[in-house]
Parts: structure tokens; C-alpha cells; sequence
């Protein structure tokens, strides 16, 4: 009965994973259909010894822990304060949640027009505070600093909706029994409400951080990852390495340790999540 | 003598054949899309252009002017070959991995290719057909005004690869990059200029790049019109490799030791680069220089960006395509713009092409190459280039001589001009001629090359490395992606 549909599953997913897996030890040719040449260990020896690919696991790392870090900061506080509204909540929730509905491409647009030195509104306002004087996406700090934000932007409200709904599924009689008792906010939020929504937490910190790992569009679109390769995420390299430079199959082998490493991270998560008896 | 009669500019044996057999055949070789009509009723030439009538051809190409204006203008050749032509224009990059998937998919489906020298004739050169077998195919139209109309650089270098006579594109669009100067502000502050610099700073082709920087550093402190003085187009990017590559040329530095061949015709071999010679080190520290009298933004723009900029007038003058030059025009600063060849350095003066030719699919079958065919020959002919040239959504400038010999184009070459960009005429056409004009290398790994050679740029702009070794990367970088 199943089998029809775990055939397609396999024709769809499982085929291009081992045709990949196969490619990384292959160089493969394009023109006049695509051809491979046997080459073992050539593209794995080459991935762990780049010094280019290296730099861009180094950049990928900060811009994953600081964006992950603050949309999860940022998410947890904004579901917590709109939990708490009374008047006005779904209006708040509504204009909350527009950005997680614009496509990322049009976010990295958006971003740059605001922060371009020419006609940017952002880069107007900040030149004429004396808070940042020179080109934003023109130097380093600055660039990865605006990529990130333009990156929490985006996805803050993705991590507010995922703990609002948290928060809404809290039982109410074991809230009430803390007030009783005279538990002050800050008491019942690390006493009551830290435990009962921490399973809704860690889902939704492994939801972003296996999207942080695939970021893409914003830095394409931005910076194109400079300068000075500042902005080079991993992803930026893998299709630079694939696109640009045709070669696939070293484009295999960065593509699957990326998902060695969101496996890893997804695997990190669901421990917890195990530990806390939230996930069997 | 074949070869002789096609570089000859005047009309080949079999068109001349052609046109003593049946006059309306000449007129649909000289008058393509405007007697196209007239001429493919019941003459054998129009029976070339209508063998595939029904078909439709997907032409892919960058998203730029001159396939705008052929975008907006397809009627004619639909009237000419009764062939619909679907256009799929992209950002350069996109471009280059459709192809890349589209040549090795067995199965292609794009017939006519945007063949940019550098990232997609180089690489794919063995699926690019031979354009000299339909060129000389009698039951084929052949090039109007022959291969030799074309301007002999861009034949080169939009045409070629690896091989003096293989034809793997006809050259289609030309941006130069050239000087772009705030005319207003130089005859308002020349006198002054004059004096605090000790040179007659106004453009022309004696003034150097060492004067360029001076010149830029005096608007940075003496004119309020603008912000600063010049801008670059130094985005870890494309446009960084292009702006600087005038520099390393004006000093004598190349990528290659056989650079202009390299450039020209292109090369499977082109041996080790030459970026850590004194030379070369010595443009990266002028280029470095330069950046830090340029306004700030310059390491965030690209070539857009630094259009956007000066047409903004935050801008005295900017090295810029020439191609732009419609839109500088079009803006608040039309009619205050000169255009001048770039600045000359201890070597000479040197303009980057980035030009692009037309190619064929050569994984298709036949009858669709020859079918492709017909869209070049139409979409690369005089008339169409002059049609482009007088778009209303703003067509390129045109990579034939005769059309420069038009009168009309003529005039347009002094203000009020109804072309814009012929406005630059006068420096582009001294920019292409074979000792100025600036060609990358054409190389099978170029965009590797260019990747190296723009991220050791930027990162020696941004401070991370000195000139000297960043140039030295450079070409370890180049030799690795060589193989040498």
C-alpha cells in the first residue's frame, strides 16, 4: 500500500543524496552532458585542507551563533511582551510578523537600498548622527554587522510566533497558583513560564539554526561576500565553487559537510529536548 | 580566398552571386529587417529566412541595453523568418550557470547565447558551434557587409578563442569603460586648477593617472558641488577586476607575459602570471592610493552603484562604461558631462572592453543552429544596431563600422544628440583601437582568476594586505587555478 509513495520519496530525495555523495569523488565535466571522472579522496583532501573554504566555516560560525543569539534574544522578549498585551495584540502580532512574509531576496534589496551611501534613508540618518560615518557594506565590521541584522529582521517574528504559541498553550491554573503564591513576574517567567515553554524554545532554535546554516540571499543580493571576503558564508562559497567555477564535484563535498553540520546541530537540539522528556 | 573575400567588408562572392541572380536577395543581405518583408516573397534569400518559419528560439542574454532594445523590437524578424524568439535576460552570474546546466542537460533548449568572452565562450568554447560553417553555407544568409564590417578588436576578442579562425560569436555589444567628467565643474574651477596644480588639468589623453588622483584630491578640497572628487567601482566583485585592470595596463603590468594575445584571441595555456612583477605591485599601490582620496562608498560599488553616484552628483569624475553614458544624459547632469579616454600611465592608455558576442548552441541539432543563425545575422546586422542605437528603451552602441558612417549617427556625435551614447564616440573609437584597448585575459579558468584577482583587491583595500602582497596572492592564486 505504502510503497508507491515510498518509491517516489526515494526517486525524490534519496537518489539526488547518493548521486551527490557519488559526485564528490568525481570531477565532473558539463559539456555535452555531464561526465564523470573517478578522483577518490581528491575533493575531501581539498576540503579540509583550503585555507579559502576554512575562512568561510570561520565567517559562517559568527554569523550563526550572533544571528541565531539574537533572534532568539530578541524573539523570547517580543512574545513575552505581546503575551502580555492586552489592547491591540493581533494588530501588534500582524505588523509584527510582515517581514517573515517577505522573500528573503527582496529583504537583501530592501536592506541594500537603505544602507547604500547614496540614496539610503539608514546611511542618511546615521551619517548626519555622527553614529556611523563611513560606507556601511564598504567595510568589514559594518558589512557582516548589516547582513546579521538584516537577517534578524527577517526572522525575529518567525521565533515571536513559535513562542507566543508557547506561551498561549501555558496551563493557566498552574500561572494563577504561582500569583497566589506571590510570585513576582521576573520568579514566575524563570520558575513557571521558563520551564513550560523551553521544548517550544529549542524547536524553534533548531527551526532557525538549520536555515542560518543555508543563508544565502541576503549576501548574494548585498555584498557578494566581501569585502575582503568578510561576508563569505559557506553557502556564498558553495555556489561561487559550483556556479562560477563549475567545479561540482568539490561543490558535493561542501555541500554535505554542510549537512553533516546541520545534522550535528539538529542532533544537539533533539538531546535536549530528549533530556527534558519533551521529545522521545 | 574565401578567408580574404569575408575580411574584405565588402560583399563575399556568393552574396554577390546572390544578388546577379535575383535581386531581391541582395536587398534582403543589405536591408534585412527593413526590406525583410519584401524580401523573403518568392526569392530564394527569402526562402533562406523563412526555412524555419514556426519555429521558436530561446535566446538568453545579460540584462542589458541592446537586448532590451531587440526585446522591444522582434517584429521584424518575425515578419523575416516567421521565427518567434523567446528572450530570457539575466544578471550575468544567473547567466552563466544556465548555460553551464543547459549545455550538459543532453536535452538544451537555449538556442541563441549571450557568449560573454570571458565566463562563457572560454569555459564552453567546445559547445559553442563554428559560426565560419553557416557564415559560408550557401542555403544560409550570410553576414550582411561581411565579418569585416565588424570592428577588428571586438571580432578578436567577442569572436574568438584559442584559435585565429574558429568563429564562436559575432560581436554584439561593446561597453568601453572610459572618463566621465563633470564638464560644468571643469570650466568652472579650470582656471583654478591650473594654477594650484601647476597643469592644465582638463581631460584629454596626455593627462596621467598620477594627474587623475591630484585632480581628484583638489575637488575633495576645494568644490562644494560635489562630495568628492572621483569614485571607484571597487566591490569585492567583477567591476573591481575591470577598474583596476586600466590602471595595472596604464603601468605596463599585465596578468600574462603574452597579455595582448591572451586578451585578443585567447589562450588554453597561458602559462604563469605575471601580477608580482615591480610593475604590476606598482599599479596596486597607485590603485590603493587612489581609494583613499575616493569617496568612501567606493568599496561597497559596484558598477551600478558608481553610475548611480556620480549621475547623483556626488561625483567630479568617474573612470565609467561608456554605455552609461544615456542614463548620465537622461539625468539632472545631462548636457555637463565630457567623455574622454581614460588616463595614461608610464605605459600607455588603456580602456577596458567588456564586450560580448552572440553564439549558438552547438549541442543542438542541426536545424536549430541553423535556425539560431538566422536570429545573429538579423540581431547583429547594421540595421538592427541602428534601430538599437535610436531604442526608446535605450539600445547599446554598435560593434559595425558602417554604422558609425551613418550621417545621422554622425550628427549625433555633437549635442543636441538623439543617441546619447554616441556622444563618447570620439573616445570609445580611439579606446578600440589596438593599443588602447584593454582585454582581460580570455582563459578557460577566468573566473577563477577573477575571483582571486578581486578578492586579493579588496582585501588590500581594506587593509588586510599590502599591495605587494596582495598582488603576490594574486598570482599564486592565478598559478593554482591554472595549474601551473
Amino acid at each position: 500500500m505504502l510503497l508507491p509513495a515510498l518509491l517516489l520519496l526515494a526517486a525524490i530525495s534519496l537518489f539526488p543524496f547518493f548521486y551527490i555523495i557519488y559526485m564528490s569523488f568525481n570531477e565532473v565535466a558539463l559539456i555535452g552532458g555531464v561526465d564523470f571522472e573517478w578522483v577518490g579522496l581528491e575533493n575531501w583532501t581539498l576540503l579540509v585542507t583550503d585555507p579559502d573554504v576554512r575562512s568561510s566555516w570561520i565567517v559562517s560560525g559568527i554569523y550563526f551563533v550572533t544571528t541565531v543569539g539574537l533572534e532568539m534574544v530578541l524573539g523570547i522578549a517580543v512574545a513575552l511582551l505581546l503575551h502580555e498585551t492586552i489592547w491591540g495584540k493581533n494588530l501588534a502580532l500582524s505588523v509584527m510578523l510582515m517581514p517573515m512574509f517577505v522573500a528573503p531576496v527582496i529583504v537583501g534589496l530592501l536592506g541594500r537600498f537603505l544602507v547604500d551611501s547614496t540614496y539610503g534613508l539608514y546611511a542618511w540618518f546615521l551619517d548626519r548622527t555622527g553614529l556611523i560615518t563611513w560606507e556601511i557594506l564598504g567595510s568589514k565590521g559594518s558589512a557582516l554587522a548589516a547582513v546579521i541584522l538584516m537577517d534578524v529582521w527577517e526572522w525575529t517574528p518567525l521565533i515571536v510566533l513559535i513562542v507566543l504559541a508557547g506561551l498561549s498553550s501555558m496551563p493557566q491554573p498552574v500561572l494563577e497558583a504561582a500569583k497566589v503564591d506571590g510570585a513576582n513576574y521576573l520568579q514566575r517567567l524563570r520558575h513557571v513560564v521558563g520551564p513550560l515553554i523551553s521544548g517550544v524554545v529549542i524547536v524553534a532554535l533548531l527551526v532557525r539554526s538549520m536555515d542560518a546554516i543555508r543563508y544565502y540571499d541576503i549576501i548574494a543580493i548585498t555584498t557578494n561576500g566581501g569585502p575582503a571576503d568578510a561576508t563569505k558564508v559557506i553557502p556564498i562559497r558553495l555556489y561561487e565553487t559550483a556556479f562560477r567555477f563549475q567545479e561540482l564535484g568539490y561543490a558535493a563535498a561542501i555541500g554535505l559537510s554542510m549537512l553533516a553540520f546541520s545534522i550535528l546541530v539538529a542532533n544537539l537540539f533533539v538531546r535536549i529536548l530528549k533530556q527534558q522528556g519533551l521529545a522521545r | 580566398m574565401i578567408e580574404k573575400m569575408r575580411f574584405s567588408g565588402r560583399l563575399t562572392r556568393r552574396d554577390f552571386l546572390r544578388m546577379s541572380g535575383a535581386g531581391l536577395a541582395g536587398a534582403s543581405l543589405l536591408g534585412l529587417a527593413g526590406c525583410g518583408e519584401e524580401a523573403s516573397q518568392g526569392s530564394s534569400s527569402g526562402g533562406m529566412w523563412k526555412q524555419y518559419k514556426g519555429m521558436t528560439l530561446n535566446f538568453i542574454s545579460e540584462n542589458t541595453a541592446p537586448t532590451s532594445a531587440i526585446a522591444a523590437n522582434l517584429k521584424p524578424f518575425k515578419d523575416l523568418t516567421g521565427i518567434d524568439v523567446k528572450i530570457s535576460q539575466l544578471e550575468l552570474g544567473s547567466l552563466v550557470q544556465k548555460v553551464s546546466l543547459d549545455v550538459s542537460s543532453g536535452d538544451p533548449t537555449i538556442h541563441v547565447i549571450y557568449a560573454d568572452p570571458y565566463q562563457v565562450m572560454a569555459p564552453f568554447a567546445a559547445a559553442l558551434a563554428d559560426l565560419n560553417d553557416f557564415n559560408e553555407d550557401d542555403s544560409l544568409p550570410s553576414v550582411p557587409k561581411g565579418l569585416g564590417d565588424f570592428i577588428p578588436t571586438q571580432l578578436a576578442a567577442a569572436g574568438r578563442f584559442a584559435d585565429e579562425e574558429a568563429l564562436y560569436a559575432l560581436p554584439y555589444d561593446a561597453p568601453t569603460m572610459i572618463w566621465m567628467y563633470r564638464k560644468d565643474l571643469f570650466d568652472k574651477y579650470g582656471d583654478q586648477m591650473s594654477q594650484d596644480l601647476g597643469f592644465d588639468p582638463t581631460p584629454s589623453e596626455s593627462i596621467t593617472w598620477a594627474q587623475y588622483y591630484e585632480i581628484g584630491k583638489w575637488f575633495n578640497d576645494n568644490a562644494d558641488e560635489v562630495e568628492y572628487g572621483t569614485g571607484q567601482q571597487a566591490k569585492q566583485y567583477d567591476s573591481l577586476m575591470c577598474d583596476f585592470s586600466n590602471v595595472l595596463w596604464a603601468y605596463g603590468g599585465d596578468y600574462f607575459e603574452t597579455g595582448v594575445q591572451v586578451g585578443k584571441i585567447g589562450t588554453e595555456d597561458p602559462g604563469p602570471a605575471m601580477l608580482d612583477q615591480p610593475k604590476a605591485i606598482e599599479a596596486a599601490e597607485f590603485y590603493m592610493k587612489l581609494n583613499e582620496i575616493s569617496h568612501p562608498g567606493s568599496t561597497s560599488w559596484d558598477w551600478t552603484a558608481l553610475d548611480e553616484a556620480f549621475r547623483a552628483g556626488e561625483l567630479a569624475m568617474v573612470p565609467n562604461w561608456h554605455e552609461f553614458a544615456a542614463g548620465v544624459e537622461a539625468s539632472k547632469l545631462g548636457g555637463k558631462v565630457g567623455y574622454e579616454r581614460l588616463p595614461t600611465g608610464p605605459a600607455r592608455s588603456a580602456s577596458m572592453w567588456g564586450g560580448t558576442g552572440l553564439g549558438v548552441n552547438g549541442e543542438l541539432s542541426e536545424d536549430e543552429q541553423r535556425a539560431a543563425w538566422l536570429f545573429l545575422v538579423w540581431a547583429t546586422s547594421p540595421e538592427t544596431q541602428l534601430s538599437g542605437l535610436k531604442s526608446e528603451v535605450g539600445g547599446g552602441t554598435p560593434t559595425r563600422q558602417s554604422v558609425y558612417e551613418e550621417p545621422e549617427v554622425q550628427k549625433a556625435q555633437q549635442r543636441p544628440s538623439d543617441m546619447p551614447n554616441i556622444l563618447t564616440y570620439e573616445a570609445v573609437s580611439k579606446a578600440w583601437e589596438p593599443e588602447n584597448i584593454g582585454l582581460r585575459p580570455k582563459i578557460e579558468e577566468w573566473n577563477k582568476c577573477d575571483t582571486v584577482i578581486f578578492t586579493e583587491l579588496s582585501k588590500m583595500l581594506a587593509g588586510d594586505k599590502s599591495p605587494e602582497q596582495a598582488m603576490k596572492d594574486a598570482k599564486e592564486g592565478f598559478d593554482r587555478a591554472n595549474g601551473v
